[in-house]
């Protein structure tokens, strides 16, 4: 099929490994998103929390830096499993809007004029499909929140000395799994979102909705049935419950103030997220439609 | 590293490209392809029927987006039951709706599908432009393909299913929303593309000539059943010859028609209806004109076209012919 031929051709070359097609859509994504300026922007901005935690964790570790701020503080500036929540908190923050932002248009131009059925008559299933997308979401937040956590928690391992990084390694691990079980939940779930209502502005509104409404209709149900069981609509509020166990600190110090819902039940409510969301990706995700009737 | 040929090689093409064995499809509590049976062989199969008959219900069945409720199809001789991935590969589908990313350039957009139908980054590259220079959107190739016309759009959506160079292209209503020029460039590319031999080609149409000019086979579905399989050439080869003569007189010619072995029927005024049997030719009723001195005024002749097939097809009468052989009714 050559240019000047113009003859139709069969390929008979050679083809990427069937495993790592779903890396096109990663790749195709992330490549639109930075083609936006304002996302750049955002996205470089996230690395604020990093510059300052540094910044931070150098001051704290440097005697001269201290000198000439003229501040004077014993032991190493509250830098323990606390910080390094809080810091995670203020990056998780930033990552949600970004999610947010990024989500819905990634999944809902594919929606918008059926270019669905045109992805899965190909060599690609809908798991690929749902892995390449959240690929994007889990590298751009995997570079807001672990990453730089780790980075941070090395650097004040190398500075602190004194075996402070062997003996806070949980703290490592908390921020891996912190990040992690985060990432998975926000990601499936906006994009289940972003799915399931097919309209970009709609669907960063759902995603906005079940952070800061679902709460809201929660407390409205402990308040009328007596109860503290609608904590768990709170997405937020049952991350954090399980981060501070994680963290091995008490929920107060990241703002949960409330502690009636035990961790299991935050676990749980986790859980069902993820496999509602999958389920709703599952229902929805398909090249055509059935209109029963 | 696995390739494009290891997929779809020789010893598959000598398979029927599609066989159905005893397909039923159910969308929600409803039966939409009831026991199709047949097998398809043809390099250009028309796929007819009319709105509702289940043409697209069967075009994504073969895609795997619907599981068949029993029986199956096979497709290069490989049932689409597990094996649907990888028979993918060797397909090319252009859908009846659009089918796009708006924001994407014609030819980004090619790219990125034929990359994911498996072509490493540069061939999918070169492909995509040539897919665009061979539908003729090459100067076009780099505006969004929001802001294309209806029938860009219809041609961009054969570039993608052409790109990545299956063996086997699902066309559905290709010439639909075209004006009759576009239409025409439409079905010149799937004629062309046919007569390269390296392609099979299914299109699914309601619009009869569109099937007429560009397929050798044709498959007609009438509420989810087939009603129709034949081979269009065999057809034509069988079917009687239909002649509407206008003779100055038909005293003696008729009689000496008649003992041709060819039927004759006599509308008055020297109008005359034959249906010439194939092994007689036209010139051996010139040759009794002229021993009969007969002048031949006008002469119609016509063979059973598709429409009659169609038509006898909706009728409930049914035809399989022997480029078929494995059809079912």
């Amino acid at each position: 099929m050559a240019v000047y031929k113009r003859r139709y051709k069969v390929y008979e070359g050679a083809l990427t490994p069937a495993w790592s097609r779903f890396a096109v859509l990663t790749r195709y994504s992330l490549s639109s998103l930075f083609s936006s300026r304002l996302f750049t922007g955002y996205f470089f901005l996230c690395s604020i929390p990093l510059l300052v935690g540094i910044a931070y964790i150098y001051g704290a570790n440097s005697a001269i830096v201290q000198s000439m701020l003229g501040i004077r503080v014993n032991g190493s500036w509250g830098i323990n499993s606390s910080w390094f929540a809080t810091m995670l908190q203020v990056q998780t923050a930033l990552g949600f809007i970004l999610i947010a932002w990024a989500a819905p248009g990634m999944v809902t131009q594919d929606f918008a004029n059926q270019a669905l059925q045109l992805y899965f008559s190909r060599p690609l299933s809908r798991t690929e499909y749902i892995v390449g997308k959240i690929a994007v979401l889990a590298l751009l937040l995997s570079c807001i929140t672990w990453i730089p956590g780790l980075l941070l928690f090395g650097l004040q391992a190398g500075l602190s000395g004194n075996g402070w990084g062997w003996d806070n390694l949980f703290i490592a691990g908390a921020i891996f799994v912190s990040s992690w079980l985060w990432i998975a939940v926000i990601s499936l779930l906006a994009l289940a979102l972003s799915v399931f209502v097919r309209w970009r502005i709609a669907a960063t509104g759902l995603v906005i909705g079940v952070m800061f409404v679902l709460p809201g209709f929660g407390e409205a149900i402990d308040f009328t049935l007596q109860t503290y069981w609608g904590k768990l609509l709170n997405v937020s509020y049952t991350i954090r419950l399980v981060w501070a166990n994680l963290f091995r600190i008490h929920p107060r110090s990241i703002g949960v103030f409330r502690t009636d819902v035990p961790v299991w039940s935050a676990w749980a409510a986790i859980l069902t997220t993820c496999v509602i969301s999958v389920l709703l990706l599952n229902r929805r995700l398909k090249a055509r439609e059935v209109v029963r009737g | 590293m696995q390739t494009a040929k290891d997929l779809t090689g020789r010893e598959l093409r000598a398979a029927p490209i599609i066989e159905l064995e005893d397909l039923d499809v159910k969308l929600g509590n409803r039966l939409i392809l009831n026991r199709l049976k047949g097998a398809l062989h043809g390099r250009c199969i028309g796929l007819l029927g009319p709105n509702g008959s289940g043409k697209s219900t069967l075009i994504n069945t073969l895609l795997g987006f619907y599981p068949p409720a029993s029986g199956t199809a096979r497709m290069f001789g490989e049932d689409i039951r597990g094996n649907i991935k990888r028979l993918r590969s060797a397909i090319g589908y252009m859908p009846e709706t659009d089918a796009f990313i708006a924001e994407m350039s014609g030819v980004h957009f090619v790219r990125y599908m034929a990359e994911i139908s498996g072509l490493p980054r540069d061939e999918a590259m070169e492909r995509a432009h040539e897919a665009f220079f061979y539908v003729g959107l090459g100067e076009a190739r780099y505006r969004k393909l929001g802001t294309y016309s209806l029938g860009m759009k219809q041609l961009a959506k054969l570039a993608q299913a052409l790109a990545h160079g299956p063996r086997l292209l699902l066309l559905d209503e290709p010439t639909n929303g075209l004006d009759p020029q576009a239409r025409q460039r439409m079905l010149q590319l799937v004629r062309e593309i046919r007569d390269t031999g390296e392609v099979s080609i299914l299109i699914s149409s309601h619009l009869l000539h569109d099937i007429e000019e560009c397929c050798d086979e044709v498959l007609i579905l009438k509420e989810g059943k087939i009603a129709a399989l034949c081979n269009l050439e065999e057809e034509r080869k069988a079917n009687l010859k239909f002649l509407e003569l206008e003779v100055n007189r038909e005293n003696g010619f008729l009689e000496a028609i008649h003992g041709l072995g060819c039927e004759c029927a006599s509308f008055g005024g020297g109008r005359l209806k034959i249906v010439l049997p194939e092994k007689i030719h036209v010139r051996e009723l010139y040759r009794l004109a002229a021993e009969q001195s007969v002048q031949i005024r006008r002469m119609n002749f016509r063979r059973d076209s598709l429409e009659d097939i169609f038509l006898k097809a909706m009728e409930g009468k049914s035809t399989v012919t022997k480029g078929s052989a494995n059809g079912s009714l």
